[in-house]
């Protein structure tokens, strides 16, 4: 058969068809119908200042969150190491969000468990379920590891992960040396990055105690002088082989703790397994003897960071998201700091074509006003990029940062960053605000670009401007995750996003007169 | 992810024929779940596009779903919007409530919607919140309807989800309202959530036989419509399992005779229109639906003719849930596509039933769910190609088996006459693409290699 005989319309061609348009029409009659100006008034009054004052008003009520809870964060962490299945202790329903949210973003299956509680346990505990949980996903999956969560119904009940899990042993259901790490994650504290941050630390912390070895940090004890590199809730697959070029390119030996990119870029072999690649479990207790950690989520991995430079008594270099020049030479002298080798020339001359390509782009780009919707650490990378570029952050919302009066390290950060700019002057820093914020935000002082995930596709649309899919989660736009956004391929490769958007709006937008071939 | 239950349709102890107090089988711990009943209660009220939804717990339940279903809207999309209550630590120890009437009082204020539907979740269950209460104080004080849907997650599985909000709905909604005298009676659809804009191609269908949908329950549905879904001459219930509970309480209620039905497949099709018709009980109706339905089908077998001979012999295995694991198996089979393997684990025992009745002898029934059991029944039956929903969609193509999206993610609707023809070239588009060569076959260095040996 021809291929010409196989027009598959999409909804939107397909339902723009008169037969289908008079549907709608004929539909009305069972609406309860507000009249064409009333509409018109409504949305008017939505756009205003005054309604804006109303909306951050708002204190009760979330609309369109930015965030997700924290076992979501734990799943990704889980799957950084090797072998290891992801248990959710709670009721059943969480983690099929979790592995639809993950599976979603990364177009890849998310192996993932849950302990299926239901009313009995909310009455009598769910150690019941822990233990078949573990003795049936143990049976099944063969993991060398299970990495145990709770969601908030084991939290409010009260679950005891540690004295479970020893049950569990001494019944029997999994054997006494088989490795289960835990941490607890409520969903009613904390968001999908700090419950990251718990599950790197339970894997850490289990996986070094239970090894018995006696941390000599700066030893390199039977690891070679190494480093540890943390890149936290990282929705980049993308990003991790970034960072081992440039590890690569500095020729230091170095252990990435949680590492999922294996299991989220997996190849199409043609056999389907659970376990692609990840952070070897042996790794673990010998990190503790490394040179350094270095932390690319500060504000995402803050207890691990404690861990490490508490118990492994570790040197620790946090830094947010190596985004843009700056961004990156920071990244770059820090490892250079930590390990004592030189910067290699091949990322000075790499460097030097970024800056190039930034020259090429940045009449396009100056003055251009932007809204940014992300997490912490992402955030602080963005804004660096946007500065050095000229480009101006006008609105910038963070649905998890530390809303905590006393504790706005992140809030302070982004304005200190902003504040050392003139492109800077206009911005302002919301924490703990939602998309329905940013709305507001987009509709009474305009932008001419949002950046931020795909959930930010709704405002962006009421406001009429590109977005620019950055961040977790990013559902409607194929394989963005499989380019890396940090260093200097990353900043090229969102230069190269950021600066065609505006060309092709140019191209859409053109009014006649300026279709023009070069630009 | 793999089963853990034996092979038995016997362990389905679910639906229609047990009593409805009876909980659907529940997954084992340490399984790879699906959703559950809060999830559940959602799907069903969520294509009411006109209504707000707020979910009263912590960030996750809204923070994970909102905005993640392909149920299409006509018009109004607040129920697109993610509302949530956010509960924190504090909320917890000290309740909600106050949290959920400010909620409730901000979103009245300034959406005015015709309606709140509150979902209550593990969290607010646990914590014993009256929600209740706060509903019917709100919505006496705010005078529109305030709706508790106590369907938290950890009560069951989806479909017990899905028949609370049916419950939901025969307590709170159906017969609160009347029709407007210019609306004729006619026919409710329950269960039908217009993925992929299905309801719309089955909506045009009816309008052409001259039968009129009355209420939406709920693909795109205005809240309104369905506070007179009891003056309803006739239900359809189209997606069985979940809603059939809504359907028999609307019979003995309100004495609306019901019938189970789909619109995959031009037999299915056609069945449930001269059903509907025979039901209004309406001579010149079946006439009508008579000349339609003959005239569809014959026009269809033209168009079918030349994917019927590409699909012919064609096997594949079905992973779905409710009625659509009977329904499509027509579907395909009016398209020469045999069905090797059908999962059954979100099926009734009439949907098992049906199931049986629609396939050979030698068709493997898969109970659980699990990608590699369905892998591996895809790689014994040698199935050309396997159609299931989101969460094995990624599976099948590390597999590298040809795949189609059945379930809500899907873009295409596949309901009705039309529907089958794009169900065909769905499945002629998805078999015949060059890509599944490319990839069995090694790189060209391997290859060479396999000739030395």
């Amino acid at each position: 058969m021809s291929k010409d005989n196989l027009d598959i319309k999409d909804n939107n061609n397909l339902f723009k068809e008169e037969r289908y348009v008079q549907q709608r029409e004929n539909k009305k009659q069972f609406e309860a119908p507000c009249s064409e100006q009333e509409t018109a008034e409504a949305l008017a009054y939505s756009k205003s200042a005054e309604y804006m004052e109303k909306n951050f008003d708002r204190k009760s009520v979330v609309i369109n969150p930015h965030k997700a809870c924290q076992p979501l964060g734990s799943v990704m962490a889980a799957l950084g190491f090797e072998k290891t299945l992801p248990f959710v202790h709670g009721s059943q329903g969480c983690n099929a969000y979790f592995r639809s949210h993950l599976s979603r973003h990364f177009k890849e299956p998310t192996p993932s468990v849950s302990s299926s509680m239901t009313e009995d346990a909310a009455v009598f505990g769910g150690m019941t379920n822990m233990i078949d949980g573990l003795e049936n996903s143990i049976a099944l999956y063969k993991p060398e590891m299970v990495a145990v969560c709770t969601t908030c119904m084991a939290e409010v009940i009260g679950d005891d992960l540690n004295s479970f899990i020893g049950n569990a042993r001494i019944k029997g259901a999994i054997a006494e040396d088989f490795p289960v790490a835990f941490c607890n994650t409520p969903s009613f504290v904390g968001s999908h990055i700090t419950g990251y941050d718990a599950m790197l630390k339970g894997i850490l912390s289990y996986l070094y105690t239970r090894s018995g070895i006696q941390a000599t940090p700066g030893s390199g004890e039977g690891t070679g002088e190494k480093l540890n590199v943390m890149l936290g809730f990282e929705p980049y697959t993308g990003n991790f082989a970034e960072m081992r070029k440039i590890l690569n390119a500095f020729d230091t030996e170095y252990t990435i703790l949680g590492d999922h990119s294996g299991n989220y870029d997996s190849p199409a072999t043609g056999e389907y397994e659970y376990y692609y690649g990840g952070t070897k479990l042996e790794d673990v207790p010998l990190a503790a003897n490394a040179l350094g950690t270095l932390s690319l989520q500060k504000y995402t991995l803050k207890k691990t960071q404690e861990y490490i430079s508490g118990t492994w008594k570790q040197e620790i270099s946090a830094l947010s998201t190596p985004l843009g020049i700056k961004g990156t030479d920071k990244l770059l002298e820090t490892i250079s700091e930590m390990t004592g080798l030189p910067i290699p020339a091949s990322l000075t001359e790499e460097r030097g074509r970024v800056v190039d390509a930034l020259m090429d782009s940045h009449p396009y780009l100056h003055g251009k006003r932007v809204a940014l919707v992300g997490d912490p650490d992402l955030l602080i990378g963005l804004i660096g990029l946007c500065l050095e570029i000229g480009m101006e952050p006008v609105h910038i919302v963070c649905s998890n940062g530390e809303v905590d009066f006393n504790d706005q390290k992140f809030k302070i950060e982004a304005e200190a960053l902003l504040a050392s700019s003139p492109y800077g002057s206009e911005a302002t820093v919301h924490i703990g605000k939602d998309l329905w914020h940013m709305r507001s935000l987009l509709l009474t002082d305009p932008v001419d670009l949002a950046i931020g995930s795909s959930h930010l596709k709704f405002a962006a649309k009421d406001a009429d401007v590109p977005l620019i899919r950055v961040g977790f989660p990013i559902f409607d736009r194929h394989h963005m995750h499989r380019y890396p956004i940090i260093g200097y391929q990353g900043t090229l490769n969102l230069l190269s996003l950021i600066v065609n958007t505006v060309l092709q709006q140019l191209d859409d937008n053109n009014s006649g007169f300026n279709f023009e071939l070069v630009r | 992810m793999e089963p853990i239950r034996k092979d038995e349709i016997d362990a389905q102890e679910c639906g229609s024929v047990t009593p409805k107090s009876k909980p659907c089988p529940r997954p084992k711990p340490g399984e790879a779940a699906g959703g559950c009943s809060f999830d559940g209660a959602q799907i069903t009220l969520l294509p009411i596009m006109d209504a707000a939804h707020l979910v009263h717990g912590p960030i996750a339940c809204a923070g994970n779903s909102w905005e993640s279903r392909g149920t299409l809207t006509s018009g109004p999309s607040l129920s697109q919007y993610g509302f949530a209550t956010d509960m924190n630590d504090t909320d917890i120890i000290f309740g909600g409530e106050k949290k959920l009437r400010d909620s409730i009082n901000y979103i009245a204020e300034r959406f005015a919607p015709p309606a709140i539907f509150v979902y209550a979740t593990c969290v607010t269950a646990l914590i014993g919140e009256d929600m209740d209460a706060v509903c019917k104080e709100a919505a006496e004080r705010l005078a529109i309807p305030v709706i508790p849907v106590n369907s938290p997650g950890f009560v069951g599985s989806k479909n017990l989800g899905n028949r609370l909000a049916g419950e939901a709905l025969l307590q709170y909604v159906i017969g609160t309202g009347e029709p407007e005298r210019e609306i004729s009676l006619g026919v409710n659809l329950i269960g039908e959530y217009n993925i992929a804009g299905e309801m719309w191609d089955i909506e045009k269908l009816m309008n052409s036989a001259g039968i009129t949908l009355m209420s939406r329950i709920t693909g795109d549905a205005r809240y309104k419509e369905i506070t007179w879904a009891h003056r309803a001459k006739v239900n359809m219930v189209v997606c069985s399992r979940a809603l059939l509970g809504l359907a028999k309480e609307m019979e003995s209620r309100y004495k609306i005779p019901y019938f189970e039905g789909s619109f995959y497949g031009a037999k299915e099709t056609t069945y449930s229109l001269r059903q509907m018709a025979f039901l209004m009980n309406d001579r010149e109706m079946e006439r009508r639906v008579d000349r339609l339905t003959e005239r569809e089908e014959s026009r269809l077998i033209q168009d079918l003719r030349p994917y019927r001979k590409l699909l012919k012999g064609k096997k594949a295995v079905l992973y779905t849930g409710g009625v659509k694991s009977w329904s499509i198996i027509s579907a395909l089979k009016e398209l020469g596509v045999q069905v090797v393997g059908v999962g059954t684990n979100k099926s009734t025992e009439d949907d098992v039933r049906r199931i049986a009745d629609r396939v050979g002898d030698d068709t493997e029934y898969i109970p659980e769910g699990g990608a590699s059991r369905i892998i591996k029944t895809v790689r014994e039956r040698k199935a050309d190609i396997m159609i299931a929903g989101g969460r094995n969609m990624y599976v099948a193509m590390k597999e590298q088996i040809p795949f189609i999206d059945i379930n809500q993610e899907r873009h295409k609707a596949y309901a009705g006459y039309e529907g089958l023809l794009r169900l065909a070239k769905e499945l002629t588009y998805s078999l015949a693409n060059p890509i599944w060569k490319l990839a069995a076959s090694p790189a060209p260095w391997d290859k060479e290699d396999s000739y030395d040996h």
